[in-house]
């Protein structure tokens, strides 16, 4: 049986014979900074924000595409745990079109919901920036994600506030109490 | 009624004594590190394999076979690099007809394998061969565990070559696409 087998873009490998000062174009070379970005005392009910610079190293204009990745154990750095949810990482914009030659940057949001089990964790994750393209080849660079939340810092932000207002409440309740006892005294 | 004022302004301040500053904790400082200047980069200077038609059950190699693609280290951290395939989609209809890529590098009706082998390496692989089959879940490219390699610097260049296993069975006439990505994180 003979099939045909597109594995790398018939028309561009057209262009690489046709045209071979465009061939250039067709290598894959871009490369993202920082490599490494740890963000400590995050407080769960928090966010943080932080940029990425993209810089496209090719003679043309490349989109890029931006995700989240979950590294197996083995590959993160020492005590930290799998990131909970990917969902709490967000990019703006989620996909870029960066110029040849040119760089460009990327807003990286990560929320933590406030909620008291996310409080005193170290967490890993790996972002991910690819460039798009039809080639059997492709890169994907990963950006190493280190978030570590404040250790029960909810804990004595609600205890506080509870028992700021329960105080409140009582020195209330008793003014009232002493306040309308008196009233109530004849003469 | 001075007795209800003067304890609404204790039970206030009372309040206020125990809750803001765990209020004020919310905003405690988030440190973001950065990891300075650097800068996360490999290149390839191939991404495309235009092989034609293709027969069933055939082996395809790149020619050269191990050093048909240079991946080079352009940033400026030492990086760890890894291989991901994926299944080959019918160009014309994806959601149609593929080949789905196998988790060994074996073949089958509609089942295709995918290779990589890295010059030097002469004995990696299941078939000690230097041979690695490229599945679907991200696998290590360079460095690799029970091997003696570390993580490539700023500089360092690894040549490699595909080999291709097309399906025992597959529809004919119908170009076929895939992707293979291979990505770097700061070691």
């Amino acid at each position: 049986m003979i099939g045909r087998i597109k594995l790398a873009g018939l028309i561009a490998a057209l262009l690489v014979i046709f045209f071979p000062s465009l061939t250039l174009a067709q290598d894959i070379n871009f490369s993202v900074s920082p490599a490494e970005v740890k963000i400590d005392n995050l407080s769960p009910g928090g966010a943080a924000e932080f940029e990425l610079t993209i810089h496209n190293k090719n003679e043309v204009a490349h989109v890029f595409t931006f995700t989240t990745f979950q590294p197996p154990e083995e590959e993160t750095r020492e005590g930290r745990a799998e990131f909970p949810n990917a969902s709490w990482i967000s990019f703006f914009p989620q996909e870029i079109e960066v110029a040849a030659k040119s760089e460009a940057n990327v807003t990286v949001s990560v929320a933590i919901p406030q909620e008291q089990k996310w409080a005193g964790q170290d967490w890993e994750t790996w972002l991910g920036v690819a460039a798009e393209s039809s080639d059997l080849l492709g890169v994907k660079l990963y950006v190493r994600l280190l978030v570590s939340t404040n250790p029960a810092m909810e804990t004595r932000s609600n205890a506080g506030l509870f028992a700021g207002i329960a105080v409140a409440i009582v020195l209330l309740g008793y003014g009232g109490y002493y306040y309308f006892r008196r009233k109530a005294r004849p003469g | 009624m001075k007795v209800v004022i003067t304890s609404t302004i204790v039970a206030v301040i009372l309040a206020l004594t125990f809750s803001l500053p765990a209020l004020a904790q919310e905003n405690g400082t988030i440190t973001i590190t950065m990891t300075g200047l650097n800068e996360i980069s490999i290149s390839l200077d191939k991404t495309q394999w235009p092989l034609g038609d293709v027969a069933s059950n055939t082996e395809y190699e790149t020619s050269p076979p191990i050093e048909w693609c240079t991946l080079t280290v352009e940033g400026n951290c030492n990086v760890n690099t890894f291989i991901v395939g994926e299944d080959a989609k019918w160009i014309d209809n994806p959601s149609a007809y593929k080949w789905t890529l196998s988790n060994d590098g074996t073949n089958g009706e509609h089942i295709y394998g995918l290779w990589f082998r890295i010059s030097g390496d002469t004995t990696r692989g299941p078939l000690g061969d230097g041979y690695v089959p490229i599945t679907k879940t991200e696998s290590e490219f360079w460095p690799y565990t029970g091997g003696s390699g570390s993580s490539l610097t700023p500089g360092d260049t690894k040549q490699f070559g595909l080999r291709l296993l097309t399906p025992t069975y597959f529809i004919s006439s119908r170009q076929m696409q895939t992707q293979i990505t291979i990505s770097a994180v700061v070691a």
